[in-house]
């Protein structure tokens, strides 16, 4: 493999980590709670987009289903396990989000079994050539989504009233609702963009793998974390950054690491290493 | 015998769990990564008695270990606080995954095999590790009753107020992890020569949550509480297929319903409990 | 006279905002000293500064000569200071005595291994007592401090610092919260202390308790020393009557 091949994989897989990461961080933000769950809700988005396609036959359709289903499935989550939490300290809704986590997983193996699914007739796998690099078109498909997003959203948070609100509350909750902000709504759109984003990376997931199993939400969720921790807790354009900045690594790090750290150490290793010399992170909450 | 392995399985969990305990109940530092220091005393006790090592020998040998990693894990730890903290140590725990997976002479992703055996017994070995238990419980103990345990106790609920009364926080913070990683050392030595075979997914997140929810469900800080906890949710996979079958989902659950319902698990319940009860019965006499 | 803890310089920004503005003074061994200014002259931040707990961006502290600026909090307080708080801040689950027999065991906790061998906790339970009797609060000793009201906690928090056996008290408005008849009280105590040896710097926004045992003011406004002084030159300074008067004005207007 070449070089500009490798960076081109990196920058596919940091495009993952951007639309898990972006929802966490955004969680993060706005009720400082580490969304460990969110990691479920991802594994949630893999087999509803997986079954729906095998089902109806088109990937487009069963896509935006799923992202709307499990957008209000997230927002359904926070009233139900997270909102009763909020007044407690802080690890009592992180350890309840762990075990919501796990019990998700043991969940989705008792509903859909141990063994993987796959896609029936897998979608988007001709290649075609982007700047001489040769792509899957789920690959494309992945960026593509990835800078629609969030560059929507970022549009969405600038220009529109409820995201206005919402970076209101973000800076000061008690401030925001003093103007006349409803708290609760900024939160529930809050948990709908943050669980749709993952219900998309869970299918795309899906998609390039061609299989979905309980576990598959472990792995990205935790580095996911370590990426909201680099991006400075809470902000989105550093969490897109250190996203971005870690797929390439790996990308990298599967060929010069590998005798001596697993691939999916390597964000964690590099997590540590920054947070001993910057403990706030790479980048500073604005 | 059955009831010779439950036992045995008991006193190694029961020393894992205050381990944490000693770590995230006394000190008040979360830890999302224990495992690891489980399964550094693990691995470095099996390297030593495979190459022909005395299993006495291994036993401190492990605590010193995973006592050094521990320490060199609390200085970062005193960087970074509550969810910083949180994730740093579940990094800690996936870099020793990630390492161990990669590396020969560790086994790779086959781990070690063959450990032999201590050589005394069945019983015997059963003993071994409940006398270390109920040291384990009485050290507990004595901690908490100690001036340091007064210090961890103020460092806990507020550390920068006990810096206002003079406790050197960082300090204390590395003692607490030392002794909780040593400890939890000696745990992993002591499983590793009862299953006789390591492997590095014995030593996961999954297993850092297993025994964060020992001590969550005993309630944070409980001596007694964590006991039983980890005594019966150590065993039940052993005693009831079902709960083997559904041991994630009920860890999971558990998890949840304690904090939502019980932060205080077991020992605040229990509490609550006998003061309703010696509350009636007070009430009871007095009509 | 060379001063028990001298401040130099101390200039402490807040974003865009100038909490201490190059604010300097001496505070001789055995002084009462008053620091007064109106609320957010910079008070609580200099105290802040004073023990670690703020890093400023310029400033030299010293105690007894030896310079303090670069130590932690608990060495400092280990040096001889003693603090306690506007904002009170007990340990939740240590009853009253605890909490200021934790403080009493400074010597102890000072040292890990101390505290890893030491056990008995008799002596400072009971020194603990004699002090929380000093400030007016023995019956609750034994209660926990989400039970107590204000005034307790202010007297609790005093007690803890006075635990530490500090050479200098430093003291956040420890009369907030006590009624008419406890405030008068709690000021003669501190006057006491101060009799006795320890020297105190009291930031009181009761001016006439401040008046009626201080013998040093310190008078800040916005982030800047106007006043430096015997209480009575002090409180007749045209900028310090405006300052206060101004204040006071403002505070009648806004209730
Ligand atoms: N941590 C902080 N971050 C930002 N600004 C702060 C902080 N602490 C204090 N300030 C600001 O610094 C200024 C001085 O505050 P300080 O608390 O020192 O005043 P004070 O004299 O103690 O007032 P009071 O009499 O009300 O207690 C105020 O404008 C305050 O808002
Ligand atoms: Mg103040």
């Amino acid at each position: 493999m070449n070089y500009s091949d490798l960076l081109v994989q990196g920058l596919v897989e940091g495009c993952i980590y951007a639309l898990i990461a972006v929802g966490l961080t955004l969680v993060y933000g706005l009720l400082r709670i580490l969304h460990i769950a969110h990691a479920g809700i991802f594994t949630l988005g893999a087999y509803i987009g997986l079954l729906l396609t095998n089902e109806t036959g088109s990937f487009a359709a069963a896509f935006v289903i799923t992202v709307v289903v499990v957008g209000f499935f997230g927002m359904a989550f926070y009233r139900l396990f997270y909102e009763p939490l909020l007044d407690k300290p802080p690890h009592v809704a992180l350890i309840a989000s762990i075990g919501l986590f796990i019990a998700m997983e043991e969940i989705y193996r008792m509903v859909f079994g141990a063994t993987s699914l796959s896609f029936l007739a897998p979608p988007l796998k001709d290649t075609v050539t982007v700047a001489g690099v040769r792509l899957e078109e789920g690959r494309v498909v992945v960026v593509v989504l990835a800078v629609v997003l969030i560059g929507g959203l970022a549009v969405l948070a600038g220009r529109t009233r409820i995201g206005i609100a919402w970076r209101a509350t973000v800076s000061d909750a008690a401030m925001a609702e003093s103007f006349g902000i409803d708290l609760a709504r900024v939160r529930y759109v809050n948990f709908f963009v943050a669980s749709a984003m993952a219900a998309a990376a869970g299918i795309m997931v899906a998609l390039l793998l061609n299989q979905v199993i309980p576990t598959m939400g472990g792995v990205p969720a935790y580095k996911a974390l370590a990426i909201i921790v680099l991006g400075g807790l809470g902000n989105v354009r550093g969490t897109l950054i250190a996203a971005l900045a870690l797929g390439v690594i790996e990308s990298f790090g599967t060929i010069y690491l590998d005798r001596v750290l697993d691939r999916d150490a390597i964000a964690f290793a590099f997590l540590i290493a920054v947070l001993m010399i910057r403990p706030q992170g790479l980048f500073i909450r604005r | 015998m059955y009831e010779i392995s439950l036992l045995t399985v008991m006193s190694f969990s029961v020393i894992f769990a205050l381990s944490l305990n000693l770590i995230t109940g006394f000190c008040g530092q979360i830890s999302l990564g224990h495992a690891a220091f489980y399964g550094i005393g693990a691995y470095s006790a099996a390297l030593f008695t495979t190459g022909g090592g005395s299993f006495w020998l291994a036993l401190p040998i492990a605590m010193a270990v995973a006592g050094f990693f521990g320490f060199i894990v609390g200085f970062a730890s005193l960087r970074v606080r509550h969810d910083f903290l949180a994730i740093t140590t579940m990094g800690v725990g996936f870099l020793f995954t990630g390492f161990v997976r990669q590396q020969e002479f560790l086994g790779g992703e086959e781990g070690i095999a063959g450990i032999p055996d201590p050589g005394i017994g069945q019983i015997p070995y059963m003993l071994l590790c409940a006398a270390f238990a109920a040291a384990v419980i009485a050290f507990s103990l004595y901690l908490k009753r100690s001036w340091m345990g007064h210090a961890f106790d103020a460092i806990a609920t507020d550390e920068d107020t006990a810096r206002t009364l003079g406790i050197d926080v960082a300090r204390y913070k590395l003692t607490a992890f030392v002794f909780g990683t040593g400890l939890a050392g000696l745990a992993g030595a002591l499983f590793a020569h009862y299953v006789k075979f390591v492997e590095v997914e014995s030593f996961d997140f999954i297993e850092s949550i297993s025994v964060l929810a020992m001590v969550i469900v005993g309630g944070i800080g409980s001596i007694w509480g964590v006991v039983v906890a980890a005594a019966v949710l150590s065993v039940l996979p052993l005693l009831l297929q079902v709960f083997a079958d559904y041991k994630l989902l009920i860890y999971g659950v558990l998890l949840f319903t304690v904090m939502y319902f019980a932060p205080g698990g077991v020992d605040s319940l229990m509490q609550t409990l006998w003061r309703r009860i010696s509350g009636r019965q007070r009430r009871d006499k007095g009509q | 006279m060379k001063a028990l803890l001298s401040i130099e310089g101390v200039t402490v920004r807040f974003g865009g905002v100038d909490a201490l503005a190059d604010v300097g003074f001496g505070v001789p061994r055995g002084a009462l000293l008053g620091l007064i200014g109106p609320n957010g002259a910079g008070k609580t931040t200099m105290m802040r500064v004073i023990t670690g707990m703020v890093r400023p961006q310029a400033g030299r502290l010293a105690i007894d000569g030896t310079e303090i600026s670069r130590l932690p909090t608990h060495r400092r307080v280990r040096m001889g200071l003693g603090l306690s708080q506007q904002l009170v801040r007990p340990f939740a689950g240590m009853t009253a005595v605890e909490n200021v027999a934790l403080a009493a065991g400074h010597a102890t906790t000072a040292n890990p291994l101390a505290a890893l061998v030491t056990i008995s906790r008799a002596a400072e339970r009971d020194r603990a007592r004699t002090l929380l009797q000093l400030v007016g609060i023995a019956d609750a000793a034994d209660a926990l401090p989400d039970k107590l009201p204000l005034g307790y906690l202010k007297r609790l928090e005093m007690a803890r610092a006075l635990a530490l056996d500090p050479k200098v008290l430093l003291l956040d408005e420890p009369l907030a919260g006590l009624n008419s008849a406890e405030a008068p009280h709690l000021a003669d105590t501190i006057a006491d202390l101060n009799r006795q040896g320890t020297t105190v710097v009291l930031i009181e926004h009761n001016l006439i308790e401040v008046m009626r045992i201080c013998r040093h003011l310190v008078v800040l406004d916005n982030g800047r020393k106007i006043g430096d002084g015997e209480p009575a030159v002090v409180m007749a300074d045209p900028a310090v009557r405006a300052a206060y008067l101004g204040s006071q004005e403002e505070r009648h207007a806004a209730a």
